[in-house]
């Protein structure tokens, strides 16, 4: 792109850049700049209504974050969600994805209901299920001490090892159907003709599975993964609304955590340092699946 | 920086000042005051009918309302324009900044009136931040025909409390049928009743001489109580470790429990005209260790309304705060809601003598006890925080009471040595 360039090539270019330029800007200031100005604050001390100046501590606050119990079971729990979450919603995806994809009566119906999970807002989402978990007067109590599954009522979010089961029940339930959907269009991409010369070879419907459908999805797949890892790790809503992070800290995320911090204790720059370290979790996760994405080709 | 961000700012600007000069909007939740909002809110609007107030029905959990508070109040949006809050917040908000002092806009001989030590309360640096709209406080809750049923005495005392009952579930004999029930979720609520608890066995946050003194020995044992209640005894269901206010409620209301331990604002739904328990259930006091007559059982709290400092009708909201605590509008809200005023002179109103719950909920007000928020300001939420996570771990079984007690002591002394 050096003296040839026509000077039609270059209005064409000046009109690109003018097309990208407000999006960029835009994302510049809602994205760039929040993460630049935490970064900032997560190194310093001051007050919020800006009455104290910034005073500049270095690593303070990440030390203190260390020394902090309360933290590493955020990070804890953060990762054991995403670990239970993640393999289920996709298992629970491919084959939501594989049913969808059969030619049956009522197809259209049936993806719809899938998607309705999805299409529900989280909080709503977990206020009804948190009605649904109640010990006394939930729908599951109901059903399982009336069937007599359980002779005592079982304390769905009371339990500290349950409330996290039942958290992600809740989360695969809603999200299964995105991966499905992400899934479902990668299915539909796979030419019949790769099935056609399957058949003729005499594969099974197993091994048309292994060795035409999973290698064609695992472009769709990864998308899926890596959208909803990042959903996961960043999870807030869903302890916000069903458990309020208890009981005591079992299902307190770390998005919860930061959200405490700042806005229960007021403390800014502390939780400016937490999320600056789920902001690094994030990117650590994301460059694992970038590279798995890259060694695809 | 772009046209687009001015073109933004431009139109936030213009829908902030699209509203009219004398327009408010009043944020209260709709529990906790009762009808009486509504009635006032009325009247308000006839006795001045160029202001219009926009009633922002916020939440009746306190925790919640109050994220939702510091978020506009960080933000300095002009709304709400008057706000109901919390006691433990008063302080900590005007040290913020958060709350427009009243001095200049309300008569010092109107501030006066109120309650002193409440007025105090919403003190900062010799500035009243807010005004006291109505105190409530802990109170236990019985179904009288059950005690009647079994012969049993209304339980003075925490030891009689388990004794009637035990008697009651044994003689109710249903496993959907329990002998206490309250707030013990991970809230503020739980902080409040803990304080109940110690102080009934004459222990405290602080000691006599005012020294943090979270793990005293009677501390402890009144907290073991409280996990043995639930334990050993088994008199409390498994939810109430992650039961609020309105879910202990239920319980009671549903029939289901026969005791109940929360703050007095749940009489108005008990007794409604639909609900299972009314015209069957009483309180009192909430009990006391044996041994403790004279302890301060009843942890109260109140609520303020303060104007925030970026309202852009301070004139207004200040007139419709004097408005709301007026001495009308609290003999009203006490004989038809039983809220508890804050102005002395409406308990000696002869009007109030026919509000029979409301004496009732005042002789319990006689063995108050506060929360230490007026001490530790702008700390407070993080030393509830820790007090309700401490009090939880012991509750679960995952610290010996005495581990959870010395590790909170050792917390707040840190937090409040900072």
């Amino acid at each position: 792109m050096t003296g040839t360039t026509s000077t039609l090539d270059r209005r064409m270019q000046w009109t690109g850049i003018g097309f990208v330029a407000p999006t960029v800007l835009v994302i510049a200031a809602i994205l760039v700049y929040p993460i630049l100005q935490s970064i900032v604050l997560s190194f310093g001390d001051s007050s919020i209504d800006g009455s104290e100046p910034y005073r500049f501590v270095g690593l303070a606050h990440y030390s203190q974050l260390i020394h902090t119990g309360r933290f590493w079971n955020a990070l804890g729990v953060t990762l054991t969600f995403t670990a239970i979450t993640i393999p289920c919603e996709l298992l629970v995806g491919i084959g939501l994805a594989l049913l969808m994809n059969e030619s049956f009566r009522g197809k259209g119906i049936a993806r719809l209901a899938v998607l309705f999970p999805w299409a529900l807002p989280t909080a709503l989402n977990a206020l009804m299920w948190r009605w649904m978990y109640n010990s006394d007067y939930g729908l599951f109590n109901a059903l399982a001490l009336q069937s007599g599954l359980a002779d005592r009522p079982i304390n769905w979010l009371g339990d500290q090892t349950l409330a996290m089961i039942s958290m992600s029940i809740v989360a695969i339930w809603k999200t299964s159907s995105f991966m499905a959907l992400i899934i479902l269009a990668g299915l539909q991409s796979i030419p019949r003709e790769l099935y056609e010369a399957g058949r003729m070879d005499g594969m099974s419907r197993w091994q048309e599975f292994r060795q035409i459908t999973l290698p064609l999805l695992k472009a769709p797949i990864l998308v899926a993964l890596i959208v909803r890892s990042m959903d996961a790790l960043r999870t807030f809503e869903l302890p916000f609304n069903l458990t309020d992070g208890g009981p005591v800290t079992a299902t307190e995320s770390l998005s919860l955590y930061a959200y405490k911090v700042i806005f229960d204790f007021i403390e800014f720059n502390f939780g400016a340092a937490l999320v600056v370290v789920q902001f690094l979790v994030i990117f650590a996760m994301s460059l694992v699946y970038i590279f798995l994405l890259r060694n695809r080709d | 920086m772009n046209i687009k961000c001015l073109a933004l700012a431009a139109a936030v600007g213009l829908a902030a000042s699209a509203a009219s000069a004398e327009d408010l909007v009043l944020s209260i939740g709709s529990r906790g005051y009762g009808p009486t909002v509504e009635r006032d809110l009325k009247e308000f609007s006839k006795a001045n009918p160029d202001i219009n107030v926009e009633w922002n029905k916020v939440s009746d959990v306190p925790g919640e309302t109050r994220k939702l508070y510091v978020t506009s109040l960080t933000a300095r949006s002009p709304t709400p324009d008057v706000f109901a809050l919390d006691v433990i917040w008063v302080g900590e908000f005007a040290q913020r900044g958060w709350l427009q002092p009243l001095n200049d806009l309300i008569p010092k001989k109107e501030i006066d009136e109120f309650n002193p030590a409440l007025v105090s309360a919403a003190t900062v640096n010799g500035k009243v931040d807010a005004l006291p709209l109505y105190t409530d406080g802990i109170h236990l809750f019985y179904r009288k025909d059950l005690l009647e049923k079994y012969d049993l005495p209304v339980p003075k005392t925490w030891e009689q409390l388990v004794a009637d009952s035990k008697k009651i579930m044994d003689g109710e004999g249903n496993p959907q049928f329990h002998g206490f029930v309250s707030m013990w979720a991970k809230i503020e609520g739980l902080f409040m009743n803990w304080l109940a608890f110690v102080n009934g066995n004459g222990g405290g946050f602080y000691d006599a001489d005012g020294k943090l003194a979270i793990n005293s020995p009677a501390n402890i044992k009144a907290t073991q109580f409280m996990v043995d209640l639930l334990k050993k005894e088994r008199l409390a269901p498994d939810s109430i470790l992650n039961s609020r206010p309105d879910d202990a409620r239920t319980l009671f209301q549903q029939g289901r429990a026969a005791f109940l331990m929360v703050q007095g604002f749940v009489y108005e739904p008990l007794a409604a005209k639909d609900s299972p328990v009314a015209g069957k259930f009483d309180f009192t006091r909430v009990p006391y260790f044996e041994g403790h007559e004279d302890a301060n059982t009843t942890t109260v709290g109140g609520w303020f309304l303060g104007i925030n400092p970026n309202s852009k009708n301070k004139e207004a909201a200040a007139k419709l705060v004097s408005y709301f605590t007026g001495h009308d509008q609290q003999l009203s809200a006490a004989v038809k809601d039983n809220r508890a005023p804050t102005r002395p002179a409406v308990y000696k109103d002869p009007k109030i003598a026919s509000a029979e719950v409301l004496s009732k909920f005042g002789k319990d007000y006689n063995f108050s006890v506060v929360r230490p928020s007026a001490r530790t300001g702008k700390d407070y939420p993080r030393v509830s925080d820790v007090m309700q996570l401490e009090i939880t771990r012991a509750l679960h079984g995952e610290k010996s009471v005495e581990d959870a007690l010395n590790d909170a002591q050792k917390e707040v002394e840190q937090i409040l040595g900072q």
